[in-house]
This record gives structure tokens, sequence and C-alpha cells, in this order.
């Protein structure tokens, strides 16, 4: 890939930042490729140091916050002319119930992350009442005199099932969480990119 | 490492490369190179921060036809180094208590 190239395809993959920062960043790649080849590499080479463009755009994602990239993209919007108003108000039984909709299902989509975190922790509650509720019969029997082997041998397969869905718990939460991060990652690069 | 410290880690880097003389962006990297692995897109983003947090300015100046730029620290950013060798006493400091323990 030549260095022009490379820019404009960078330019191209920045269009949701404001105009000075994309000219700002697109300078100092430029500089960047630049010095690389007074150095003595070829165009060719000092373009592959730098990485892809994608890789750009992810790294500017991770380090600029959401609600910066959301302001910025606020901002950038021409104001409203009277009667562009005047339809959004008339439209509002349109496009209100079709604004709700889409808010459910992305949140309803959102939580469907979380379904695998609900579940082994439900999975957990339950075998945690169930060695509670195991040892206390247990107990009771005991003292009664006639210990009752069956909820005993329950509650110790309860505490082994516990041991073993904690673990489960504990990677259903990293795995989520993780899916979580990329997904918002996503989001704020497909906003750096601005092509909606 | 954790991130928040990696971030403060990273800034305290980029002043010690312009520390002694003006820098410009790729020979920050390659004279951190050895310590740490800096994307252009991380550097950037650091630069930036620590300009508006005024502990360096920046000045372009003309070399072999096109421009580049200097990045010159402030003494607010000489001062950022200072600090963070005495925060970095206190950690040592913790370090070997935790040592100790073993």
């Amino acid at each position: 890939m030549t260095k022009q190239e490379f820019l404009t395809e960078l330019r191209r993959n920045l269009n949701g930042l404001p105009q000075e920062e994309i000219e700002d960043r697109m300078n100092f790649y430029e500089e960047m490729i630049n010095d690389r080849m007074d150095e003595g590499k070829t165009e060719e080479q000092a373009v592959a140091d730098i990485g892809t463009t994608d890789e750009a755009v992810r790294t500017i994602a991770s380090q600029t916050k959401m609600s910066t990239l959301v302001k910025e993209k606020m901002r950038t919007r021409r104001s409203l002319t009277g009667w562009e108003l005047l339809l959004i108000v008339l439209a509002f039984p349109m496009w209100f119930p079709l604004l709700m909709v889409a808010l459910s299902i992305a949140f309803t989509i959102y939580m469907m992350t979380w379904v695998l975190v609900i579940a082994t922790y439900s999975a957990e509650a339950g075998l945690l009442a169930g060695i509670g509720g195991g040892l206390v019969v247990f107990i009771c029997s005991l003292m009664e005199g006639t210990p009752d082997l069956l909820v005993g041998g329950g509650a110790l397969i309860c505490i082994g099932g516990a041991c073993l869905v904690a673990l489960l718990c504990v990677l259903a939460t990293k795995v989520t969480l993780k899916l979580n991060k990329n997904i918002f990652l996503g989001i704020k690069s497909k906003i750096i990119k601005g092509r909606n | 490492m954790d991130a928040q410290l990696k971030r403060g880690v990273l800034d305290v880097c980029v002043l010690a490369a312009i520390k002694n003389e003006d820098s410009y962006g790729y020979k920050i990297i390659k004279d951190l190179s050895p310590i740490v692995e800096l994307s252009e897109s991380t550097l950037y983003t650091i630069l930036k921060r620590l300009e508006t947090a005024g502990m360096l300015v920046v000045r372009s100046t003309e070399f072999e036809g096109r421009l580049r730029k200097y990045y010159h620290i402030t003494p607010r950013g000489m001062q950022r180094i200072l600090d963070f060798k005495n925060e970095w006493k206190e950690i040592m400091d913790i370090y070997s208590f935790i040592g100790k323990e073993d």
C-alpha cells in the first residue's frame, strides 16, 4: 500500500471524528511514514509498520469515551428548520412507537448476552439452597437418632455441584464482560468510521 | 498491567523521552521501543493528553521540505516526572513490605 492509499483509507475510516481532529491525525501518520522512509525504509515497509487503518480505528475507539463521540456527533448535526420541526412533532404518533420497538429490541439483545450469567448464578443459588436445606434436615435427623443418609448424601452432591457451578459462574461472567466490551468497542468504531 | 496504571506509566515514559531534548513522534517511539511497544495511535492520544494538561508544548519545524512536530517538555511536565518518582518510592516501600511477609 502506498502512503497516499493509506491516508485516503484512513480519512474514510475516521469520517465520524471532528474535521480538525481528522486533519491532525492524518498529519501525524504522514509524518510517521515520512520519518520511516527517511530512515531508508521503502514506502511499502513504512506503511506496513504503521499497521492497518482498522487497527488504528480500534485503538482510537478504545481510547475515546463514548460520551465524547456521541457529543461530537450531535454537535456536527445541522440545526433543524421550522418545517422539519413541525413534521417531527406531527409525526410523533408514528415514530414514537417505532422508536420504542427499536429500543426494546436493542435492550432484549443486550440482555441476551447476560443470559448465560443469569443461568449459572441461578443454578448456583439453587445448589446453595440445596446445601443449606439438606444439612438442616440431615442434622435434625441425626439428633433424632435416625440419620437420613439420603438427604445427607444429597447435600454432599450439592456441595460438589456448587463448587463446579461457581467456577462456571466466574467463567460466564468473564466471557460476557469481554463480549460486552467488544460490542461496545465495535459500536464506537462504527461511530468513528461515521458510516450509518 | 492494570489499564489505569499503564496509562499513567506511559504518560511518564513519553515525558521522559522528551526530558533532555525536544523530540518528534517517530523518535519517541524508537527511543521507547526497548522498554515499551507504543503504536502510533496510542502515542497520538498520549501526546494530546499531555498537551491538554500543559505538560508539553508542540512546535512545527521545517525539516527537509516538510513540517515535523517537535514536542517540548514544560515545567509542569518536569514536575510530573518528579511526582512519579516520589510515588514510585512509596510503591517500592509497599513492595518490600509485601516481600517481607513471605
